[in-house]
């Protein structure tokens, strides 16, 4: 049985809460848990140290109450899909009424980069309906951009103020609707590519992709954009249309890919997000791997065409 | 050590050799036939030519068309018509065409010679779709046998098939470089080899090629070594993890290089059927 503000709420309770202190932060934090602890409700946490440790230090009894300690659950927006699927799993069938999982996804104003978190945002009020989940989602208004904090508003159904004050969200957009922030281009991809491939294989991509990269990435990630760039073309091949265009950029430490055509791109706002998507399966669990690999995924729909951007670091590595 | 994968010439090919090669014209077919028997003859393997036609016939077509030197080494060639190894008509028997291949190896053997070469132009027992399944798994036994025994054969096909040739080119250790771009082969020791890349291109010949592997009676699992392997997507991952999933004996996958590894364990697949990512 669920207990609290989603006391009779079927599936995904998605909430949202801006806070531009620390003490604003405990006012919304420390009764979501303190409640989901006193219902013997499983609770979940996901910050970053500092703030594990303030929660920690405001709880009455920090015992009961995960804490996410492995930084890779949010690696990437797919992963941690998948990571918090499996504790779900686990909690459901361990016969949990509810599970409460509060965090801060990823973006510049915590260290991190907030590409694909928005559509992260969006998809998590559908691919969890299968969950009793309350999911807080709380940003720090003095950190986060005015761009992450509209993805923010626009992604949850439900607003949390400080004050204790619940409120439906007019802004809300459901997943079917739901405007992505725009693409932002690698400042790589305005300059001249080091190769252009026209019509190419998945073969004749990792052959050039091979040489450029060896050296200039970490193996394993040249491994991973070599996966990527496979799946990418094989997609296109299958699913695009016209002719499919890989072009790749390097830098010293760092090697940017477009796998583009001229089709539109999946449709389903899911792709990519969870294995299979519902109007083209084999397209779906392509681009879901890709975004399970250690390096960074971006889809740009364009009047163009479509384009899976790809990037590797050897500091990602 | 057999020559395994790509070749770009029909030279050099050793005692327990297993490959395949296309031509167009027939004229093209016999500076090959007499190279490869008369490297046959130097080795002191026993050589069969096998055609269609009696054996009259077949050793007049050999006398016109290939020179493997004096009227002695010429007699020495064996002509064994089609039928009585592969059968008259209709699909073949992959079981009884290895048993007779088998038999005449060991005759070989026992008349003193280092084994059993043999060739023919396969192409007519092959032409019609219902023949090509029976044929492939052919070439997939023929292939095993000839790693642990001392036959060689060069397996001919016209390039008029058009691609229904590499359907087959992909179940021998050599073929012409360019004709598949990933090939099964049988180790030494009883293991399935996997050679080349395996991609979306060639995904349907892939799954094409894994129905046509079976362990052998007596094997207890099936081996696959990826050491070959240049790359392997997640549908021919899925492809074996099905194959293993419905084999009637365990499948072991070993040598799977890192890149292939990686995917394999995106996909979760160390979890799923008789898979065993051991031994890597």
């Amino acid at each position: 049985m669920r207990t609290g503000a989603a006391r009779g709420h079927a599936g995904h309770f998605h909430e949202a809460g801006f806070y531009g202190s620390d003490a604003e932060f405990r006012a919304l934090v420390v009764p979501f848990v303190e409640e989901g602890i006193a219902a013997g409700e499983p609770v979940i946490i996901g910050y970053d140290d500092r703030k594990n440790a303030l929660v920690r230090s405001w709880l009455t009894d920090p015992s009961p109450v995960t804490f996410l300690a492995d930084k890779s659950v949010y690696a990437a927006p797919t992963r941690a899909i998948a990571a918090y699927r499996r504790l779900f799993e686990f909690h459901a069938a361990m016969g949990a009424g509810q599970i409460r999982i509060t965090g801060e996804v990823p973006h510049p104003g915590n260290g991190g980069s907030f590409e694909g978190w928005d559509r992260y945002e969006a998809a998590v009020n559908t691919v969890w309906e299968d969950f009793p989940v309350w999911g807080l989602c709380l940003y720090d208004t003095a950190t986060a951009s005015a761009a992450v904090l509209d993805a923010a508003e626009r992604t949850h159904p439900r607003i949390l103020a400080p004050s204790g004050a619940r409120r439906l969200n007019g802004r809300f957009q459901d997943l079917s609707v739901f405007e992505a922030l725009p693409y932002v281009p690698d400042p790589l991809e305005t300059t001249r590519p080091v190769i252009e491939l026209g019509d190419s294989s998945a073969a004749g991509a990792r052959q050039a992709l091979a040489q450029i990269g060896e050296g200039r990435v970490a193996d394993t990630i040249l491994e991973d954009l070599l996966i990527g760039v496979t799946e990418a073309v094989s997609n296109a091949l299958l699913h695009g249309r016209g002719s499919v265009t890989v072009r790749i950029w390097a830098a010293p430490d760092r090697i940017v890919i477009n796998v583009h055509d001229q089709g539109r791109g999946p449709a389903d706002p899911l792709a990519g997000l969870v294995p299979a998507s519902s109007s083209i399966p084999d397209a779906g669990l392509g681009l879901w791997l890709i975004h399970q690999l250690d390096i960074n995924v971006a889809l740009n729909h364009a009047d163009d065409g479509f384009t899976v951007r790809l990037r590797g670091h050897t500091a990602d590595g | 050590m057999r020559m395994i994968g790509p070749v770009v010439s029909s030279r050099g090919f050793g005692p327990q050799d297993h490959f395949c090669w296309v031509h167009g014209d027939p004229s093209d077919y016999c500076p090959r036939l007499t190279e490869f028997f008369s490297d046959g003859l130097e080795r002191g393997l026993r050589v069969a030519y096998l055609g269609s036609g009696s054996a009259g016939e077949l050793q007049e077509h050999l006398g016109r068309h290939i020179d493997v030197g004096p009227q002695q080494a010429r007699q020495a060639i064996q002509v064994i018509p089609v039928e009585e190894i592969y059968g008259a008509g209709g699909p073949v028997d992959p079981a009884e065409v290895i048993k007779k291949y088998a038999a005449a190896t060991q005759q070989a053997l026992t008349d003193g010679y280092q084994g059993l070469r043999v060739s023919a132009d396969v192409t007519d027992l092959v032409r019609a779709p219902a023949q090509q399944d029976a044929f492939a798994r052919c070439e997939f036994l023929l292939e095993r046998y000839s790693s642990r025994h001392p036959l060689s054969a060069m397996c001919e096909y016209r390039f008029d098939l058009g691609d229904a040739v590499a359907q087959f080119a992909c179940l021998h250790a050599a073929a012409p470089a360019g004709l598949t771009p990933f090939q099964v082969f049988a180790c030494d020791d009883g293991a399935v080899g996997l050679l080349g890349d395996f991609d979306m291109t060639c995904q349907t010949a892939f799954e094409r090629a894994v129905q046509r592997i079976h362990p052998a009676p007596d094997d207890s699992r099936l081996v696959f070594d990826m050491s070959a392997v240049r790359y392997m997507d997640h549908r021919a991952l899925l492809t074996l993890d099905e194959f293993a999933q419905r084999c009637q004996v365990p499948v072991v996958v070993r040598s799977m290089p890192r890149i292939v590894r990686r995917v394999a364990r995106v996909l979760g697949l160390e979890h799923l059927g008789a898979v065993h990512l051991g031994e890597l």
